[in-house]
């Protein structure tokens, strides 16, 4: 008993420094998880509920407003790719014209921005208010853009009057160039590439400035032209950029909708319709049709087309490094 | 006091507090002032400026203030709708597209069962052709697909009181430029012949052809194909073209001609008009751009909104093909628009005065006048004098013989998966894309409407 009685103190003497420092590293988390917390909550609300609900959605029938989902298993999938003839019929036509703009806007963004920026690379005077200028479609981007595209494009419209006026009479589109099938899509793919150029001109110019200037200049002191360090020394570095721009325009085209809904709504006679429109109109332009599930099931089947396409192109990078 | 203790009393007053001006909020003394006040939401901005001066009126009888709030474009109007369900967030009263929204609605839960309040008196006092609207009838529950949330709603069930009636398929005619091309601007063509005659004629004058928002594809098949074919071959071998199997469809000799006559307004549409929105059209025609407009009775409104006066309009029917079953067409009315009263809120008594106030011909004509938009309220003798000669006179479209009345509301011969965009893309391509003839629409037609059919579940 005596032993104990002159222990103890001793040994919680020996104990309370740990229990400070215990409750010391306790405040220092709690001040931590304080901080982040509503970064936290505000994920777990915005990103993985709203995440996990619409997931769940794909698998059930709703219409925003019945207090229950009908529960459907795989029904809403099998809708969309082969149950569902009508559904299908849409889907198939909607991929056939996203696949177009997944091909042509990365392609002709690499051929307009490249020489773009290669361009502006080379010159010292006025290369910042050229690098402005290039940059402008970019900075007003939107839903603006698009209905002041649309005037020009229009029967009376800016391109038809320029086009009269140069002589160019048999160029002029009588419906615009947004009323005649054969122009609508092509259209709309160039307004799509003049939106994307800005960014890509200025990927491509941060890369060129990367580029030692030693290794150029060593090139052509051993006699090549510029043709050839273009594209044996040029273009072989810039691949990387090549292959992040040409991600971002095919990551574009396969969610992008506001221009299709815009400009178009997948007209004249659906020749412009695509998947992103068809998740739009699926979800918010069926009136109270419970097809939520529906949309919510093409924008995972779009979810997967993105994650496939991602893992493509971390091969091409591997690849390309 | 200690310090712990001064804590402990500072939290249960916080919460005393709290808990007071929760319960004040959601009633007790909140109660009786909210009881006098009303909030409603339409999709028309001008229903809203209307129905915001007839409140006024109201008020100074009732006492009971009504706000209401325009959330426009309707499918933005549907979205406000359903988030503010799912957050408790509704008004008092919604305006709604009538005999398809409230049903949706009102079996969803969200709208109150006004069956026992909308006596017979106050159904006299409608249109004839729209007292019924707003009923939940057992042959809509059982036309609708199986996943609709109609299924849940029980027959007799009122969702809505009709508000707003009225037709589609009304042509609007410039008469400054029929007077221009040469053509008697009183007078309106008789047969579909003679409106493609004075179509040509101020397409040929540059006088402007005919603007239609093709843009939303179903305007061309459900405004002018659907009267035209109705009236061409009459109402049983209309409903055939849609049969389920049938082989009286669109690529039939019946369904071929009907679309070769609606395919002769090809040369005569307005340049674009693939690339106009309903709303751009109308514009288009009030800027004078086009000489005809094709719209419905609330057309009108929107087009004295954008700078047209009543008077320099012609306004009629789709005027029947000379070679068709009917040389004559009227257009059964129908309710367009219905109020209803939601289930969350909590002023259930002043909801219904307001809305059984605004369907009274005094209400209603005052609304009308205001809005340029036709009532479901049958304003009878008074027509003219509350609503002005110029709304009136479309109500004469409105009766004729019952063979011949057109009726738009009519769905039951339609696949329960009924999607109007693809009969509308389908006939953009025949006109004016001139991507298909006749004979090939015809079959792509049926072959759109077996989709829906099986997809009929």
């Amino acid at each position: 008993m005596s032993t104990t009685s002159v222990e103890l103190p001793a040994r919680r003497l020996r104990e309370q420094p740990p229990r400070r420092a215990v409750a010391a590293r306790w405040r220092r988390r709690l001040v931590g998880w304080a901080f982040v917390a509503p970064a936290v909550a505000l994920f777990l609300l915005m990103g993985a509920y709203t995440i996990a609900s619409g997931f769940l959605l794909s698998f059930a029938k709703w219409n925003g407003f019945t207090p229950s989902w009908r529960w459907v298993g795989l029904g809403n999938y099998a809708d969309l790719l082969y149950a569902d003839p009508s559904l299908a019929a849409d889907l198939r036509r909607a991929v056939g014209n996203t696949a177009q703009i997944m091909v042509a806007v990365p392609l002709l963004t690499v051929a307009v921005s490249l020489p773009l920026a290669v361009m502006l690379n080379s010159i010292t005077r006025l290369r910042a208010v050229l690098r402005s200028v290039y940059f402008l479609p970019y900075v007003t981007s939107g839903i603006a853009v698009y209905y002041a595209w649309r005037y020009v494009l229009a029967p009376d419209g800016a391109i038809n009057l320029l086009l009269g006026s140069l002589g160019l009479g048999s160029l002029r589109q009588p419906q615009g160039f947004l009323g005649n099938p054969d122009t609508a899509l092509p259209t709309l793919i160039v307004i799509l590439v003049w939106s994307s150029v800005p960014v890509a001109t200025l990927l491509y110019l941060s890369g060129l400035q990367a580029i030692d200037r030693g290794i150029v200049e060593a090139a052509h002191i051993d006699g090549a032209g510029s043709w050839h360090v273009m594209r044996r020394i040029i273009w072989p570095l810039l691949r990387p950029m090549t292959v992040a721009i040409a991600l971002l325009g095919v990551r574009d085209a396969l969610h992008g909708f506001q221009i299709f809904l815009i400009m178009t709504n997948g007209g004249p006679g659906g020749h412009t319709d695509v998947l992103g429109l068809m998740a739009y109109r699926l979800a918010f332009m069926k009136g109270l049709a419970p097809s939520l599930g529906h949309a919510s099931a093409l924008g995972w089947l779009l979810f997967a087309g993105a994650v496939l396409l991602t893992l493509a192109n971390a091969r091409l990078l591997r690849r390309v490094q | 006091m200690t310090t712990v203790g001064k804590r402990v009393l500072g939290l249960a007053a916080a919460l005393v507090m709290g808990l007071a001006a929760c319960s004040s909020g959601g009633g007790g003394g909140g109660q009786e002032q909210a009881g006098q006040s009303l909030r409603m939401w339409t999709f028309k901005k001008s229903h809203a400026d209307a129905l915001n001066k007839a409140a006024a009126q109201f008020k100074a009888k009732t006492g009971i203030s009504v706000t209401v709030e325009a959330v426009t474009p309707d499918d933005v109007f549907v979205s406000k709708v359903q988030s503010a369900a799912q957050t408790n967030g509704l008004p008092d009263v919604l305006e709604v597209h009538a005999s398809g929204e409230d049903f949706e609605m009102g079996s969803s839960g969200l709208l109150q069962d006004l069956a026992a309040d909308v006596t017979g008196d106050w159904k006299q006092r409608l249109l004839p052709s729209t007292q019924e609207s707003g009923v939940l009838t057992q042959r809509k529950i059982d036309s609708v697909a199986a996943d609709s949330p109609i299924k849940n709603g029980k027959a007799g069930q009122r969702f809505s009181v009709p508000f707003t009636a009225g037709a589609f398929g009304i042509v609007y005619a410039n008469k400054d430029k029929l007077r221009a091309a040469g053509l008697d601007p009183d007078t309106p063509p008789k047969s579909w012949e003679e409106f493609l005659k004075a179509l040509e004629a101020t397409t040929g004058k540059n006088q402007g052809g005919l603007s239609l928002g093709l843009k939303i594809s179903q305007t061309g098949f459900n405004w002018i194909y659907q009267p035209l074919a109705f009236a061409y071959l009459g109402k049983e071998r209309f409903h055939a073209l849609f049969g389920k199997g049938t082989t009286q469809g669109f690529g039939s000799p019946d369904g071929v001609k009907t679309l070769e006559t609606y395919a002769k307004l090809t040369p005569y549409w307005m340049p674009g008009a693939t690339t106009l929105g309903i709303d751009e059209a109308d514009i288009a025609f009030a800027q004078g751009k086009s000489a005809f407009n094709v719209g419905g009775t609330f057309t009108l409104a929107f087009l004295v909104q954008n700078g047209m006066t009543p008077d320099k309009l012609l306004a009629f029917p789709i005027p029947p093909s000379a070679e068709g079953t009917h040389k004559q067409i009227s257009m059964a009315p129908l309710a367009l628009t219905g109020l209803s009263v939601t289930a969350t809120t909590q002023n259930r008594e002043a909801a219904i005065k307001w809305i059984d106030w605004v369907t009274s011909p005094e209400g209603a004509g005052m609304v009308a006048k205001e809005s340029l938009d036709l009532p479901a309220t049958d304003l009878g003798t008074q027509a003219e004098a509350l609503l002005g000669k110029d709304l009136a006179a479309l109500q004469k479209y409105f009766t004729g013989p019952p063979e011949s009345a057109y009726e738009a509301g009519d769905d039951s011969f339609f696949p329960s998966d009924w999607d109007q965009v693809k009969p509308g893309d389908l006939t953009v391509r025949l006109t004016p894309l001139k991507e298909y003839g006749p004979q090939q629409a015809g079959t792509e037609l049926d072959k759109v409407m077996a989709s829906m059919w099986k997809s009929t579940k």
